[in-house]
């Protein structure tokens, strides 16, 4: 075909011009080009003939792989169980906080058409028109880190900005896809979304602290608290989304919905809690300055706890904040800490002392070990894992077992002279009663309304130490409580065994001196007498709920064994009671209502310190207790004997009872009569009518227990004669008593009456017991009680 | 193919389409035009296939745009079918006209206007663009510089004719020289476009021309070095590392050509495994995974990894075979135009098909550096659709002065 029909024509025009022939050469030329074409396009097949040949499989794989990949990394978080109080107060709770992720790399992943500027513009003017972001940073953070997909620019965003700010997305693209204008046209604001997070909240922050602890930001963990010792049944399961291919390598997408954790229903009253919390608060405002003090109250008849808190307080919300130590405050603590840490780390090198610790140690390093320590004094909870000697809160357990094996009868007498002698045949010990005068003849009940040393020394020489132990024992001293909180002091090591005491240990143990225990052993055993001799497990979470809000687990009581008998106890409730109208637990009254109680003054160690923890086991209404409200202040004042003054923790004891009282329905007489009159029963020998309590069933016990007390009126008298409520300073004379020394407690080294120390008003008489003491020549270190 | 085409019958244009010879009446001597439908129906079902796989692979494309997921076929669609009929249109006209000297000059005067103007726009919203905006719909300048390419030097080969081979005149040199200012605007913008017309014009002129030893120097020693193409880029890597002629990025560039698993080369990888996914016969149409994400430009450069990964070697072939085809009906248009202008346009615009076809799929299969290149009717892409449409419109024009001897 190449001879054209104007062959001819052409060559006559000497190839010029239009008519010039498409020349042989040419078509020649032509044909070769097109053979480079053809080849170059089958040596391309060639080519992906090979690439699938070879790598088919393995990209296939890859291809899927990727796919899945897309899905498989999207984890749904699980949402941290909540915490409730008794009430139905959510304490501590789980928030869907949002974080809003940039993804600078979709906003350049655009067609050409779109340029990142009509992109980037608009989403950052969004952005900062809505959340007020700074457009620069934005514009900044975008170009810096444009290969990105993951840029998370703010956390913590509601629900509500989060789905505005949605909505306006749509709303403004769907705008730009609309307009007729070019450039607007061509906007679009893409590359942001959310992502889900929970954010763990404390609507009530520092309430309730100690028993609720905190969680780690993720949810994951808890520190301290029921946070802690719960933590599997709060946290849940995370879920997931992701994708699988099926036979015909479809995606299918699969959410597995997260499981998310359960949650508590606390047996504290976060209005009680709220109360306890306001005085603790007042007292370190206004009061002496002091250690700490901590108030645990809890209902005897079934070892719920209601409150549990002490000055030691932080910030739910904020638990690391160190504010309330300073800088140099946190230094020492580092160095301590840091000798311990080389020691750990070096074992085989000699250790070194605090002054040496700035060679081994950065100042960073000294001052992180600071802060951690720190951040252990701030959360360590007092009430559980903190031991201390007691003191004559004691003393009811000494008189439960005596009454309850019938070694003594109530009425049984003793003549108290101030001291009791021990002597092993070579040396003496002198261990004083608070009253260095003695108190004189007085029967049981008045040695617990007058706190008498010597009755209990005498009680417990009488029932031995095979006995006292046993009901130490059956009391709860030296066991754990199995209270459902975290590190619960192990107090084994810190009471006697048979073995190991002797008779000063046993007469020094009778009012509460040379053994530990913690407030929530203490308070537990006073449960145990006051709900008529069963010992419930002391525990804080009543319920636990699954995710939808049904309860999955009822907490029940948990009776650990039953303690003494009920008239035992109701004998003990009565000279309680008798404690509070006419001992040494005056201070502890609330107008209006039947307080029981017992006061304590523990002379701390080294005695000669002369540091005391004071403190106050009382409870309410004493027909029917309902609360058992223990109050324990550490070193209250300057050392010195002024420590020595229960009248602190009863004063704390009665401000918090008295506001505490109503929020459970329990007015005061003559208030209010009206909505609960109904309930009152006049008791035989009560002048007033009872508080009533909203039970029913209480009555007939009341009656009881009231009856009782008129038996015991004689130990009123006693009281009046008896000059209540001075500290007794069990003294023990003499050197070598090596078997004390061993104690735990340390304490049973001669004890003296603290001078100074004071009950205001029920210590009438003891000016001249105050001066006798300071003529005693033997002091040493006391346990000092009342 | 002369002889073969012969039948009996001496008319050697009627074998373009056997139906045509059966048509022709021997007794009239009334002359016919011929015109290739065959050529037109090719372009037809390639841009029908085109927006098949433009639909099926910029839906996800769409989606995350917050489009509607026909949004780019539809786009696409409208250009298409405008582009067809301004082909038939121009198919219609008689290409001489354009032989005008007046029409060639300012065709290419008006294309260096946008390149410069889009080359100022470009600096004035601080941004490199190809793109310049006339009464509010974008336009590639690039595209329409192809084309007045592609008539320039059609128009100075038909001027000088055989004289073309005078080795006083040095034609060939002197086109070269011409076509230099608009090569290197376009390269400027985008270096694959100015490769492109400098390729088209070398395939015009090596056809135009009779001494060919020039052209056959420089391949061979293209060939050597892609053939040797490790130690080359060696080579140059030391002397860019000794000189530093060369900025990073493209040493890194060239680098990620060679080695594309090391230097992470994504988007070549990710068209990798799109090709191997899709074995011999492909995952079936709408089926890519590769299109949902890993693969960007999916529906444009890219498109023609997701033929192999949706249709397999089997649909890639065949696409190529397409391609083949209208190629060979422009070659057979160019052997038997009435005049040199006509047949040089039918080559340029062959050559200009071809080699994008060739360096789009090289680009794929990592053959050659990772360029941007458009695979010609089938990647999404308005102002290329158009143009193209328009050059295969002038090559129906010159098919259509083809006279039939009955």
């Amino acid at each position: 075909m190449k001879k054209s029909r104007n062959n001819n024509d052409n060559r006559r025009n000497g190839g010029r011009g239009r008519n010039t022939p498409f020349a042989k050469y040419m078509q020649e030329k032509l044909a070769i080009a097109v053979i480079f074409i053809t080849l170059a396009l089958f040596i391309l097949i060639l080519v992906i003939y090979n690439l699938i040949k070879n790598n088919s499989e393995d990209y296939n794989k890859i291809v899927l792989s990727q796919r899945q990949a897309d899905y498989v990394s999207k984890t749904i978080p699980y949402k941290r169980g909540d915490i409730y109080d008794r009430n139905g107060n959510r304490v501590a709770g789980s928030e869907q906080v949002y974080n809003l992720i940039l993804d600078p790399n979709q906003m350049f992943a655009t067609e050409e058409s779109i340029s990142p500027k009509t992109v980037v513009e608009p989403t950052v003017s969004a952005l900062a028109d809505f959340f007020g972001y700074d457009a620069k940073d934005l514009t900044d953070t975008i170009n810096s880190r444009r290969d990105s997909s993951y840029v998370r620019y703010a956390r913590e965003l509601s629900y509500d900005q989060k789905t505005e700010f949605e909505a306006l997305i749509d709303e403004l693209n769907s705008n730009y896809m609309r307009s007729d204008d070019a450039n607007e046209s061509k906007k679009r604001i893409k590359g942001v979304w959310f992502e889900d997070e929970y954010k763990r909240v404390y609507p009530y922050n520092s309430l309730g602290c100690n028993i609720i602890g905190f969680s780690s930001a993720d949810g994951s963990t808890g520190t301290g608290g029921v946070e802690q010792y719960y933590n599997s049944s709060l946290i849940g399961v995370n879920g997931r989304e992701y994708g699988y291919l099926d036979d015909e390598t479809n995606l299918e997408k699969v959410i597995k919905p997260a499981r998310n954790g359960n949650s508590l229903v606390l047996t504290m009253d976060a209005n009680i809690q709220g109360i306890v919390e306001k005085y603790l608060e007042e007292w370190k405002e206004t009061g002496p300055k002091s250690k700490s003090a901590s108030v645990v109250i809890m209902n005897p008849k079934n070892g719920e706890v209601l409150a549990m808190g002490s000055t030691n307080s932080f910030d739910l919300n904020n638990p690391r904040n160190t504010d309330d130590f300073t800088d140099e405050e946190i230094y020492a603590f580092g160095l301590e800490e840091a000798v311990g840490v080389y020691r750990r780390e070096n074992p085989d090198e000699p250790a070194i002392t605090e002054e040496e610790v700035p060679q081994h140690f950065s100042h960073d390093e000294i001052m992180s070990y600071g802060t951690q320590v720190a951040w252990n004094k701030l959360w360590r909870n007092i009430c559980v894992s903190d031991t201390f000697e007691p003191g004559s809160t004691q003393k009811p357990f000494t008189v439960a077992g005596v009454i309850e094996e019938g070694i003594d009868k109530p009425t049984d007498s003793f003549n108290c002279t101030g001291n009791v002698k021990l002597s092993d045949g070579v040396n003496t010990w002198q261990i004083n009663c608070v009253n260095r005068n003695g108190h004189g003849w007085l029967d049981i009940t008045g040695g617990i309304t007058n706190s008498c040393n010597v009755v209990m020394m005498n009680l417990a020489f009488n029932e031995g130490v095979e006995t006292f132990l046993k009901y130490q024992q059956i009391f709860g001293f030296g066991d754990y409580t199995g209270i459902d909180l975290p590190a619960e002091a192990d107090t084994s090591e810190l009471v006697y065994t048979a073995d190991e005491m002797g008779k000063t240990s046993l007469a020094t143990n009778s009012f509460g001196q040379n053994y530990n225990c913690t407030m929530i052993q203490m308070a537990s055993a006073y449960c145990s007498i006051l709900n008529g001799g069963y010992y419930y497990e002391p525990h804080v979470v009543k319920q636990i709920l699954n995710a939808d809000g049904a309860v999955i687990e009822d907490v029940e009581p948990k009776l650990v064994r039953e303690t003494v008998s009920q008239s035992t106890c109701n004998y003990l409730k009565q000279a309680m009671f008798e404690t509070v109208e006419t001992g040494t637990g005056k201070h502890a009254q609330v107008e209006g209502y039947h307080i029981g109680g017992k006061t304590g003054t523990a002379q701390k160690l080294p005695r000669d310190a002369r540091t005391y923890v004071v403190s106050f086991c009382g409870f309410a209404p004493v027909e029917d207790p309902e609360l058992v409200c223990y109050v324990v202040i550490d070193e209250p004042g300057d050392p010195g004997p002024a420590q020595a003054n229960s009248a602190f923790a009863q004063e704390l004891f009665a401000k918090i009872m008295g506001d505490v009282l109503p929020t459970i329905n329990l007015y005061p007489e003559g208030t209010d009569a009206s909505d609960y009159k109904a309930h009152v029963t006049v008791l035989p020998d009560s002048e007033e009518g009872m508080n009533d309590i909203a039970m029913g069933d209480s009555i007939s016990e009341t009656a009881e227990g009231v009856g009782s007390s008129s038996s015991v009126q004689p130990s009123t008298a006693q009281e009046l004669n008896g000059g209540a409520d001075a500290p007794d300073s069990p003294t023990v004379e003499g050197g070598g008593f090596g078997e004390a020394i061993e104690d735990p407690g340390d304490a049973q080294i001669p004890v003296d009456m603290p001078p100074g120390y004071s009950e205001s008003e029920t210590y009438s008489g003891s000016a001249e017991n105050r001066e006798t003491e300071e003529t005693l020549p033997e002091e040493a270190e006391t346990s000092d009680e009342n | 193919m002369a002889r073969q085409g012969q039948s009996g019958n001496r008319a050697g244009n009627a074998n373009l389409i056997k139906g045509q010879r059966a048509a022709a009446e021997p007794r009239k001597r009334k002359v016919r035009h011929f015109y290739d439908y065959s050529l037109l129906f090719a372009v037809i079902f390639i841009t029908a296939f085109g927006l098949i796989m433009i639909y099926s692979s910029s839906q996800y494309m769409a989606l995350i745009n917050s489009l509607p997921p026909d949004y780019y076929f539809k786009r696409q669609l409208i250009i298409a079918a405008a582009g067809l009929v301004l082909a038939v249109i121009i198919s219609k006209i008689d290409y001489r006209i354009f032989r005008l000297r007046f029409f060639v000059y300012g065709a290419n005067l008006v294309s260096i206007i946008l390149l410069i103007a889009t080359q100022i726009m470009g600096i004035a919203s601080h941004g490199r663009t190809r793109w310049i905006e006339i009464a509010g719909i974008s336009f590639q300048p690039t595209e329409l510089a192809k084309a007045s390419v592609i008539l320039f030097v059609a128009y100075r080969i038909s001027k000088a004719g055989l004289r073309i081979n005078d080795p006083q005149r040095k034609e060939i040199l002197r086109i070269y020289g011409w076509i230099l200012l608009p090569a290197a605007l376009i390269a400027s913008q985008n270096l694959s476009s100015g490769i492109i017309v400098v390729g088209i014009a070398t395939v015009m002129l090596f056809v135009a021309g009779k001494n060919s030893k020039p052209f056959y120097a420089v391949g061979i020693i293209g060939a050597l070095c892609y053939i040797f193409r490790y130690k080359v880029v060696g080579a140059i890597e030391l002397i860019g590392n000794t000189t530093g002629l060369l900025q990073d990025y493209q040493m890194e560039r060239i680098l990620s050509w060679l080695y594309p698993e090391k230097y992470d080369a994504y988007q070549t990888m990710q068209g990798l495994y799109a090709i191997g996914s899709g074995g011999l016969t492909g995952q079936g149409l709408g089926e890519s995974l590769q299109k949902l994400g890993p693969l960007p430009e999916a529906h444009n450069d890219m498109i023609f990894t997701v033929i192999c990964e949706e249709l397999g070697l089997f649909g890639a072939v065949s696409v190529i075979l397409i391609f083949l085809f209208i190629i060979y009906r422009c070659m057979l248009i160019a052997s038997n135009a009435r005049d040199l202008f006509g047949s040089f346009l039918a080559i340029g615009v062959m050559a200009h098909i071809s080699i994008q076809v060739v360096l789009n799929i090289a680009v794929v299969t990592n053959s050659i550096p990772n360029t941007g290149v458009t695979l010609p009717f089938i990647s999404y892409g308005g102002t290329a659709v158009l143009i193209l449409m328009a050059e295969i419109g002038l090559v129906l024009s010159v098919s259509n002065r083809i006279k039939l001897e009955t």
